[in-house]
């Protein structure tokens, strides 16, 4: 291993990181994304890369990379024509799922329209018992016909979903054999191999999705590889999922549903690494760019998983790093609503027309352009100054759009804008912090993406979090992520089972299925024995409800009987998450689960010079506007570039730090420390203490 | 705007006390205990000034709404001031006195102390699922007093000096058919007001007393000059609807009237129901806080979703509601199935509006709370059992689209049982979940289709009740849309015709294999259907939401004989003829 690559694609732009494992030295690449076919771009960047670094391409050892093609085909509808295959009496079900209405006062709101219209939803006769014996076998003369019929559609992919097949695959099989003999070359996802769930919307609506993703993800994963070949560079790329973990081109191939959000999980991978390197377990993650801002947490070191998310507002039911997005970012718009208050989004100016600031022809008001008012981004332009600031244009907007319809002036509104999207962000951090059961107080907040910097002490400060941690290089952290990940493959079986003695013998054995699985995909992707990890839980409830809480279990806890401690461990669970537990109530267990994980090694990164570990002096100052403090005001404010900054310097605000690919606000009476590894760790309070854990 | 109030004061304060009732509710749904408020979250919570006015709401389901606007004021009539102690939380589930719409929904109120004084309140409603009554869940279709209904519940207090009153706790317990869940759910009720009063504590401390008091003045004054902002978009003018609930309930095939005559004048709305039904025997009667919340639906919907739920947004409309009638009904009138007639106010308004503004209304809905109940023994457990599903229908067609189909509507949004639950629950096997055909109003745009739930039973002895609405009276359409189809209830025995059943009916015996087939109303159409674009129609036609008959009848799109094309021709033909 010499060179590892990461690769992170977003909507505008294309991030890569390089390290060298020998000298743990990190670099990165920023270029326009190519949206048409996203590896024209991944790959001029990487050679690129190589190039400025002199690397020769066959040293590259190591290649990851998240990709936006399953996330943009659902947004853009470009998935592959799709049929379905179910039940007889439930062709319509995918359409009304669960029969709620989107918004509740607005009339004009449209459900989101399935990606399998009813045309082309096949019903076949056949149905199960609850208990998975067989009430109506299946209908092999109708599912010929159907089969035949969307092969002469010309229809590229399948979806089948019957009902309790989770309980008994043996209609669901007949109709793939049935599919392969007539129609081998369709593309077919069958619910009891996607995800083999109990509730048949969730199940359904996953399995529809992957199949209209697969040929897309196919012809991407073709093109891709056949790059990377070409390229003389002599690895078989990983692809991130939205659980953070990687997997080869291949799964991802059979499985593209588990990648449909993997857009924000490699960030929220790279600062569980920071929480493993700086010991701060406990984190809060905040990715601020041009339209919105991600959040997610990070607890003793484990990002929160989601089985609930939903894509476009189609449940998927694979296991997903639990992140939220709130619509508050750089490009967001400010306005005046009919009642007089000042709101800020969830419009948002995005990349083009842009902050006004910008001169791309944004004419409203935005955040960025709030920022560049109060002189606390570089009014001599961003991006090493390839990027100039029209302040005055900035100046005007907020004049002609808040000030002359109030009485607020210019520096009023321009910080009362940024105080608005600030208590915007908090209720976001609220919705994942304290409405889950946990203190903001008790987590350290990760600040990354490129807005992050210019609010993330305020946002500190508002939720009285102590320490804020920002990373070397924030706009380029998520394909730092790619680079200290594991491969992970996540299994499941349903099987509503009470807690007995009795009952062990059958979720061993599903364990045992599940594991064998795990372990040929592991061994597949070459992961020695001893890299191997294997982490199961049991989704289990109290009889009658609705709900599960996922218990982690140990399997030798199965094979020792001991399913009492299972038992407690979710009365304890059910209690922290809900405030209450009823030891009297009967639990059942609903779903098992294994996640199975190949640990890549990890780079130890480059620790950088060392400083005096002393206050460090600006060579520039200017005027910035403060009102996050007792007094409001302007401020001389010192101007630190990042690049300057070495391990153990010190910074008292209020100063601002440039880097290329980001801005880092430090208000009055906060201070900063440059920590071993280039993260810039500032303390909200004040006074960094030397902390012995890190030094 | 007045001069001392702050534009980003007001947009953060609001915002910050609207989390307050946010994360009041997440209390709730979190440490309740039944599955109606933990997963239906059929809860709400709110913020009220020291006068007892409303600021913030964070309501799960919109018949909440208004449900608990008089309850301080109510607490204060009955309680003096002077006389509410820190620890004090009251509790009341009678309509005829603030406590919500019908019993099964209990409200509790906590004042929010601070150096002292009483500086605001903190209150919930959550439906309970049990409050004692004739029949299990308390709702029953043919109850002819509220006293069949279950217990009430005077305004009495829950709590003293932070300590649960256990004579109250204990009789409210003693008259429930299910007293560990409720006491699981009035803890958490309890909990939630706690959480809301400690962080309501941080706010007020966050601004100061006299900075609060002013900002909850400007909240409510905020919310008013929005709902008017909004009603003045409306034209002037006076716009009258009336349309019929299919029967009380127990007086069956007598419909009752809804009428209504809207006058906007500039900036403000006058709801005059005059002409409505008297109050009925049967379940169906609102007392007036409800028909204030479904009005108030109406035009928060119609003004703007992102409008504070405050007292402001009542000040700018006036409800006229004739006493002793079914939209302002009076003791003993029985209240349990209120919600089906608030469906038909919701539509009644936008009918009147419709004629006002076209484009910002929806053609009726479903608006109808269609309810299966199925009870009986579990051969496979030997348990009794009770299983309700509510069914979905159509939602009206409208200026921009067609309308939604099998959804929820109006003052309900709630989901539905997954079909691989209730089977392995209960000896029922649900043999189809669709789209009924040509149910959708036909128009420029279409309604939105009923569905068709068809039930088979796998054990003997099990009963049926249904609860339907618009069985008689189709939902109409909207700017020359037409109709959407009614609903109906099906029976149809093992070895035996198939009969059609009435829209409530009660304990209707079933053996197995016995079918019971329900076809949910869809909803009316907008526009001319001989409009719609002709590639649309066929689109339905092919994906079995219209037939071949309809589509050549109301839309005058003729096909091929091979229903495989369009016929133009013919097509341009019909359409041409028809028009003219």
């Amino acid at each position: 291993m010499r060179y590892m690559v990461g690769v992170d694609v977003g909507g505008t732009f294309t991030d890569i990181t390089m390290i060298d494992s020998v000298t743990g030295n990190v670099n990165n690449h920023k270029l326009p994304s190519t949206p048409e076919d996203p590896s024209i771009a991944i790959m001029k960047g990487i050679e690129e890369l190589l190039a400025l670094h002199n690397v020769p391409n066959d040293q590259v050892t190591y290649l990851a990379h998240g990709t936006t093609v399953a996330t943009n085909a659902i947004i853009e509808r470009k998935g592959a024509k799709t049929a379905l295959i179910v039940t007889k009496g439930f062709k319509d079900l995918l359409e009304i799922g669960r029969q709620t209405r989107p918004s509740l006062y607005d009339l004009f709101k449209e459900k989101p329209e399935p990606v399998i219209s009813g045309d082309i939803r096949y019903e076949v006769e056949e149905r199960l018992y609850a208990n998975g014996s067989v009430r109506t076998p299946i209908n092999k003369d109708q599912l010929k016909e159907i089969v035949t019929d969307i092969k002469r559609r010309g229809i590229t992919s399948i979806a089948v979903c019957f009902l309790f097949s989770f309980k008994n695959i043996m209609h669901e099989k007949i109709a793939l054999e049935e599919i392969g003999r007539l129609y081998p070359s369709a593309y077919v996802s069958a619910s009891h191999e996607i995800v083999p769930e109990f509730r048949e919307y969730p199940r359904l609506s996953t399995t529809v999705m992957n199949a209209y993703l697969g040929p897309v993800m196919k012809k991407y994963m073709e093109n891709f590889r056949s790059s990377v070949k070409k390229s003389n560079i002599p690895v078989e790329p990983y692809i991130t999922q939205s659980n953070g973990g990687i997997i080869s081109i291949q799964e991802s191939v059979i499985n593209p549903i588990k990648t449909a959000l993997s857009g924000p999980a490699a960030g929220v991978v790279a600062a569980s690494y920071i929480a493993e390197l700086t010991k701060y377990n406990n984190l809060i993650t905040f990715d601020m760019g041009g339209t919105s801002a991600d959040f997610s947490l990070i607890e003793n070191g484990n990002p929160k998983i989601s089985m609930e998310r939903e894509i476009e507002g189609f449940p998927a039911r694979v296991p997903m790093l639990d992140i939220h997005t709130y619509g508050a970012g750089g490009g967001s718009i400010a306005w005046l609503d009919d009642g007089g208050a000042l709101k800020v989004g969830p419009e948002s100016a995005g990349a083009i027309p842009g902050p006004v600031a910008y001169g791309r022809g944004g004419t409203l008001p935005t955040v960025t352009d709030a920022n560049v008012v109060l002189g606390r981004l570089n009014p001599n332009g961003i991006l090493n100054g390839k990027m100039d600031l029209d302040v005055n244009a900035s100046k005007k907007a907020i004049k002609e759009h808040i000030c002359d319809k109030t009485n607020l002036s210019l520096i009023e509104a321009a910080s009362g804008i940024l105080s608005v999207v600030n208590a915007n962000m908090a209720r976001g951090v609220r919705l994942i912090s304290v409405e889950k059961g946990y203190s903001p107080s008790e987590f350290a907040l990760v600040s990354f993406g490129g807005g992050g910097g210019l609010h993330c002490g305020s946002l500190a400060k508002e939720l009285n979090i102590s320490t804020v941690i920002v990373p070397p290089s924030p706009g380029t952290f998520s394909s730092m992520g790619l680079l200290v990940t594991d491969i992970k493959s996540d299994y499941v079986r349903t099987e509503l089972l009470e807690p007995k003695e009795q009952n062990l013998n059958v979720i061993i054995e599903h364990f045992k299925e599940m594991m064998l699985e795990g372990t040929t995909l592991l061994e597949a992707e070459n992961i020695e024995e001893d890299k191997r990890n294997f982490i199961c839980t049991i989704d289990i409830r109290f009889k009658g409800q609705n709900y599960e809480l996922s218990v982690p279990i140990h399997i030798n806890e199965l094979n020792n009987r001991d399913i009492d401690f299972i038992v407690e461990r979710f009365h304890v669970a059910h209690e922290k998450t809900y405030g209450y537990s009823n030891k009297l109530a009967k639990v059942e267990f609903v779903n098992y689960r294994l996640t199975a994980c190949g640990n890549l090694p990890k780079v130890p990164l480059n620790k950088g010079n060392k400083g005096e570990g002393e206050i460090v002096i600006s060579k520039s100052k200017r005027e910035v506007y403060f009102s996050e403090v007792e007094e409001p005001g302007y401020y001389e404010t010192d101007i630190f570039q990042r690049s300057e900054l070495v391990t153990g310097d010190k910074i008292n605000g209020p100063a601002i730090v440039d880097q290329l690919d980001s801005t880092i606000l430090i208000l009055p009476n906060q201070q900063a420390i440059v920590d071993p590894y280039q993260n810039l760790i500032i303390k909200v309070n004040g006074e960094v203490k030397p902390d012995g854990k890190q030094y | 705007m007045e001069n001392n109030i702050s534009p980003i004061t007001l947009e953060i304060m609001g915002n910050l006390i609207l989390s307050v009732a946010e994360e009041m509710g997440v209390t709730l749904v979190k440490t309740a205990y039944s599955t109606n408020i933990k997963e239906r979250k059929d809860a709400s919570t709110a913020v009220f000034d020291m006068k007892g006015r409303m600021i913030a709401q964070a309501e799960h389901v919109p018949m909440h709404l208004g449900s608990m606007l008089s309850v301080v004021t109510e607490v204060l009539k009955k309680f003096p001031i002077s006389s509410i102690k820190e620890g004090d939380m009251f509790i009341t589930n009678d309509p005829y006195t603030g406590g919500g719409t019908h019993l099964p929904d209990i409200t509790m109120v906590e004042p929010v102390f601070y150096n002292g004084e009483i500086t605001a309140f903190v209150a919930n409603i959550a439906h309970h699922s049990d409050i004692g009554g004739k029949v299990p869940g308390s709702t029953s279709s043919d109850a002819n007093s509220i006293f069949q209904e279950g217990i009430r519940i005077p305004l009495v207090k829950i709590c003293k000096n932070g300590s649960i009153v256990n004579e109250t706790m204990e009789f409210i317990l003693n008259n429930t058919r299910t007293p560990e869940e409720r006491k699981g759910d009035l803890y958490a009720q309890i909990s939630c007001n706690k959480a809301g009063t400690k962080r309501m504590r941080d706010v007020i401390n966050k601004y100061g007393k006299y900075k609060f008091s002013t900002y909850t003045d400007g909240l409510i004054n905020y919310a008013e000059n929005l709902m008017r902002m909004g009603i003045k978009k409306l034209p002037d003018g006076e716009y009258s609807f009336e349309d019929y609930l299919d029967d009380d309930g127990v007086e069956l095939n007598k419909p009752v009237p809804i009428k209504v005559n809207i006058i906007i004048e500039n900036n403000r709305a006058i709801v005059d129901f005059t002409g409505t039904s008297p109050q009925v025997k049967g379940p169906l009667n609102l007392v007036l806080s409800g028909t204030l919340t479904t009005v108030f639906y109406c035009f928060k919907a119609l003004a703007g979703q992102s409008i504070f739920s405050n007292e402001g947004i009542y000040r700018a409309i006036e409800v006229v509601a004739p006493d002793n009638s079914i939209v302002n009904c009076s003791p003993p009138a029985p209240v349990g199935v209120r919600i089906d007639a608030a469906q038909r106010i919701a539509d009644v308004v936008f009918g009147a509006l419709a004629k006002a503004a076209p484009d910002r209304v929806i053609a009726a809905c479903n608006s109808s709370v269609t309810s299966a109940i199925f009870s009986g023994v579990n051969p496979e457990t030997d348990k009794y059992f009770v299983y309700l599903e509510t069914i979905a229908g159509g939602s009206g067609a409208h200026k921009n689209n067609d309308g939604l189909s099998g959804v929820q509507v109006h003052m309900t949004n709630t989901s539905n049982l997954p079909i691989e639950a209730l089977e392995r629950e209960y000896p029922i096997m649900v043999e189809s979940y669709n789209f009924a055909p040509d149910s959708g109003g036909p128009g420029l745009y279409r309604g939105g289709l009923g569905l068709k739930r068809q039930f088979r039973m796998l054990g003997d002895n099990l009963l049926f009740t249904g609860l339907g609405e618009r069985h008689v009276f189709s939902p109409w359409g909207i700017a020359g849309g037409k109709n959407g189809s009614s609903g109906s209830f099906w029976l149809k025995r093992a070895n035996s015709e198939i009969k059609k059943l009435n829209s409530k009916i009660s304990d209707i015996e079933l053996d197995k294999e016995d079918q019971i087939t329900i076809f949910t109303p869809g909803a009316g159409g907008y526009g001319n259907p001989l409009f719609r674009d002709v590639e649309k129609v066929f689109q339905d036609v092919k994906e079995g939401k219209v037939s071949v008959a309809s589509a050549r009848d109301d839309y005058g799109v003729i096909l091929t004989d091979d229903v495989k094309e369009v016929d133009s021709e013919a097509t341009t033909r019909v359409r041409d003829e028809r028009c003219s």
